[in-house]
């Protein structure tokens, strides 16, 4: 199907992406070129695509449409581009025009079902997490992919901050909806305003989110401006805490793109890792180098089984890079690819940071009765 | 030709669909043409039924690894199939032992030499692309690094190769050994042919132990000749420096005023390195240039204090391309070569071209074996600045051979200097040239309409 509308291209777009200089650089870390070899899936052939409808050259088609859907978002080839380009900004931009001019994704029943049902599952009832004060300091968001699922990680993350003596509370939270604004769609106003009000009911000061994206979202989308509260991920609020619990193995980390390249958190996470596990050791591709796990921007929603593939490609490579046997994140999104692509064969383990500091902390009070 | 091709490399390995094209009708120069399909094959064998049957039909093809090329060399200006390399990424064997390491044609420069570097080994001439350049586009460019001073070019490193040729045989040619001269060198013919002779699939390569030192010293001159006299002096001194490179003012200008890295407002820097088993060696090479290059009235010379210090400096040498990048939308990055007592005059002819038509050449490059990369900076969309932009272009190149050198030091001819070719070539040397190609390629199918091989 050729539309006959062409998309607008403004002074920003135009310059962004005329800027790419075609030097190929984005296949050495582009999560899906790797997977697919082929250039159409890579940052520079998104651009090129883009850069010829911009001519005239080529009309936009639902095949470009479709292009504009294999990306991550993952900002892997953003840091490494040497004209300074941001791949993914284009693509995200790119998809809300096609949607604009009518070509309409997979996403849009995403949005219906979000909207109706305040989580990206389309679940009617949602788990009692407990955890409910009238008022508390603090703050627990979890977000759709942790609460629906990854449930025991949850369940562990929120043992820990029990253990810890965190005074937090937790409310009838609805999706954030940010992800709707990557994948074409607008973030739903009245999910927004809905987690707002609720947020504020509780009196928190801080509030803590488990998912980097959602941390994202409330920390930097206009549709949260008035929440009135610190947004902090979970790593940066445990950072200073003590810890008394230890593990020998050997264990290594796996940046999220949406908590490190997005964010800029890596020390965090590090900083508490590296109180209870002495032998950490870093995968080669790490930091703001750290390939993707093929989750990120509606990807594993439009594309599930090249998305579990790609999951599979980072945890191999991080297992022959180091050798570990407990690999962390904290990111219910990795966490899930991961344990979705691990083989059984393969012995590494994978944990939320959270959960496998709560696991520690249980391990501890296991070998105490036993002494006893 | 659908059917055939879906049949040799299976469906999934094929594409005609337009949009998939698209980023196969572009290289990293400003040359675009579209091809009609493209595979991905993922064994010699595939390749050679491929070819075979573009033969008996007369089509074209293209072997393609990253689309790296700065020539044009890999558009397919005639059409045709794109023969993908990409999926042919395995290496085969690394022979310690016998200092070779055997790999599949698409395997990622980069991805060689992490392997390698776990037996304390590299293979040495790495070109800035090295993160994604395929070892078959290397040979088939004949691709130079950094190090080309001391380590010279793929060449020097190539062993042996199989080559799908144009008319549908697998051919092994070349050896195993360090040395070889039993029959024609033939390998050496597909090197740096652009993939107008033969499909390379698999390579042989020499590789070398890797240098456990390294020194690196900077120095900023007030005058270009003076640069370019430490430069000759240092190379005709006895000692080879692993690393002889130069920025201008305009790259270190463009480099100060778009990073945080702190540059000096000099016409020229010079950054070298010298590398060795042992510190006392790096350390007496070292000595003897850092005397040359105080002795051609620098503004200033020092060397790095510590590993931060080296990288920082190497920052900036590597920034060039990058930042030259960010400041246009378009640029053609060219590679003339000249003897290296030439680079002072190449150097300061090519600022006196670049201010007659105003249009803005950023100069950097390999000066320790000659090679520049005047980086000539436009707006593609402005078709007065693409006309004065061409004609820069064109009195570079006649400023090159003039001064004894050559049109392409490692990028290759492609279709953006095909039409130079005579410029350097005279007519009894194209004319075997075509011989050569007429007789490896009799129905022109192999990466057609390049380096004036068939107009
Ligand atoms: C930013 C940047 C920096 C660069 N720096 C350098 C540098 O420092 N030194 C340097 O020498 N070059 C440099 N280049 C140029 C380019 O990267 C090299 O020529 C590189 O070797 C090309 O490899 P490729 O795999 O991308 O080949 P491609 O671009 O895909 O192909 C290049 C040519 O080789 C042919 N070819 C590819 N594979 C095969 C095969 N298997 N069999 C037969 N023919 C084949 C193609 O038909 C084409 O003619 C640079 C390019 C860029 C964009
Ligand atoms: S790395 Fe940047 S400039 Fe290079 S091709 Fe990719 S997007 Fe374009
Ligand atoms: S953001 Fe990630 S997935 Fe998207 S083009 Fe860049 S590297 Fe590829």
């Amino acid at each position: 199907m050729t539309m006959s509308i062409q998309l607008q291209f403004d002074e920003k777009r135009r310059k962004a992406i005329t800027q790419c200089s075609r030097c190929g650089f984005c296949r050495a870390v582009c999560p899906i070129f790797d997977l697919t070899k082929r250039p159409i899936t890579n940052a520079h052939g998104k651009i090129i695509l883009l850069k010829e409808v911009m001519e005239g050259k080529l009309p936009a088609t639902e095949e470009v449409a479709k292009a504009m859907l294999r990306c991550t978002a993952c900002m892997n080839c953003t840091v490494n581009c040497p004209s300074g380009v941001d791949p993914q900004e284009i693509v995200k931009a790119a998809r809300r025009d096609m949607v604009d001019i009518g070509f309409d994704n997979l996403f849009k029943a995403m949005g219906e079902v979000v909207e109706k049902y305040g989580n990206i599952y389309g679940k009617e009832k949602r788990r009692d997490w407990g955890h409910r004060k009238e008022r508390a300091p603090y703050l627990l968001f979890l977000g759709c992919v942790g609460a629906y699922r990854e449930e025991e990680s949850v369940k562990e993350t929120l043992r820990l901050l029990d253990i810890l003596k965190v005074e937090y509370t937790m409310v009838d939270e609805v999706c954030c909806s940010g992800v709707l604004e990557d994948v074409g769609y607008k973030i739903k106003e009245d999910l927004a305003r809905r987690n707002i009000q609720e947020i504020q009911k509780t009196g928190a000061n801080t509030l803590i989110t488990t998912c980097p994206y959602c941390y994202r979202v409330f920390k930097d989308h206009p549709s949260y401006k008035d929440l009135g509260l610190e947004v902090k991920h979970i790593t940066q609020f445990l950072k200073d805490f003590d810890f008394h619990v230890k593990t020998d193995k050997k264990v290594t980390y796996h940046d999220p793109c949406d908590l490190g390249r997005h964010a800029g958190i890596y020390d965090e996470p590090r900083q508490i890792i590296l109180k209870i596990a002495p032998n950490f050791v870093e995968p080669r591709r790490t930091r703001d180098n750290a390939m993707c796990c093929g989750a990120g921007g509606g990807f594993r929603g439009a594309f599930a089984k090249e998305s579990v593939k790609i999951a599979r490609n980072r945890l191999s490579q991080i297992i022959e890079d180091t050798g570990a046997e407990i690999l962390l994140t904290e990111c219910p999104s990795c966490l899930h690819n991961f344990r979705n692509a691990k083989r059984q064969k393969q012995k590494i383990e994978i944990y939320n940071l959270t959960e496998f500091l709560a696991k520690l902390y249980g391990e501890r009070t296991l070998g105490e009765k036993e002494a006893a | 030709m659908i059917k055939k091709l879906i049949e040799i490399v299976g469906q999934d390995n094929f594409t005609d669909q337009l949009e998939e094209l698209v980023p196969y009708s572009y290289d990293a120069s400003m040359n675009v043409h579209r091809p009609d399909a493209a595979v991905w094959p993922e064994t010699a064998e595939q390749i050679l039924a491929i070819v075979k049957f573009a033969n008996e039909y007369k089509i074209p093809v293209i072997p393609r690894g990253a689309g790296t090329s700065l020539s044009g060399g890999v558009v397919p200006i005639r059409g045709g199939v794109i023969i993908d390399l990409s999926k042919m990424n395995r290496i085969l064997e690394v022979s310690i032992e016998n200092r070779y390491a055997r790999v599949e044609a698409g395997v990622v420069c980069d991805d060689l030499n992490r392997e390698l570097a776990k037996h304390g080994f590299v293979f040495p001439p790495d070109p800035a692309s090295s993160t994604v350049s395929t070892i078959g586009g290397n040979v088939a460019t004949n691709a130079g690094g950094i190090k080309g001073a001391k380590y010279g070019t793929t060449r020097d490193y190539v062993l042996g190769l199989q080559v799908v040729l144009p008319t549908g045989e697998l051919m092994r040619t070349g050896s195993y050994t360090m040395k070889c001269v039993s029959g024609y060198d033939l390998a050496k013919l597909f090197v740096g042919a652009e993939g107008t002779l033969g499909v390379i699939t698999e390579v042989t390569l020499k590789i070398n132990p890797l240098p456990r030192h390294a020194m690196t010293a900077v120095a900023t001159y007030a005058r270009l000749e003076d640069a370019g006299k430490a430069i000759f002096q240092t190379m005709t001194s006895g000692v080879i420096p692993s690393v002889m490179e130069i920025m201008d003012k305009v790259t270190l200008q463009s480099i100060r005023e778009n990073t945080d890295i702190a540059l000096p407002d000099a016409e020229a820097m010079i950054l070298t390195e010298a590398d060795g088993f042992t510190w006392e060696e790096v350390e007496a090479q070292m000595e003897v240039v850092l005397g040359i290059l105080k002795n051609n009235h620098p503004i200033e010379v020092k060397t790095a204090r510590d590993e931060k210090d080296r990288l920082n400096l190497w920052k900036a040498r590597k920034s060039a391309y990058a930042t030259l990048a960010r400041v246009s939308n378009s640029f053609v990055l060219d590679d003339v070569t000249v003897p290296i007592s030439r680079i002072p005059e190449l150097l300061v002819g090519i600022q006196g071209i670049s201010q007659k038509y105003g249009i803005v050449v950023a100069t950097f490059g390999h000066a320790g074996d000659g090679n520049l990369h005047p980086q000539i900076l436009y707006d593609e969309y402005d078709p007065d600045q693409v006309e004065r932009t061409e004609k820069v272009e064109e009195e570079i190149f006649k400023l090159a051979i003039s001064l004894k050198g050559t049109l392409s030091g490692e990028h290759g001819i492609g279709l953006s200097k095909a039409g130079y070719m005579t410029l350097e070539h005279d007519p009894v040397e194209m004319d075997l040239m075509r011989r050569v190609k007429k007789a490896l390629d009799p129905n022109n199918i192999m990466n057609p309409g390049k380096r004036a091989l068939d107009d």
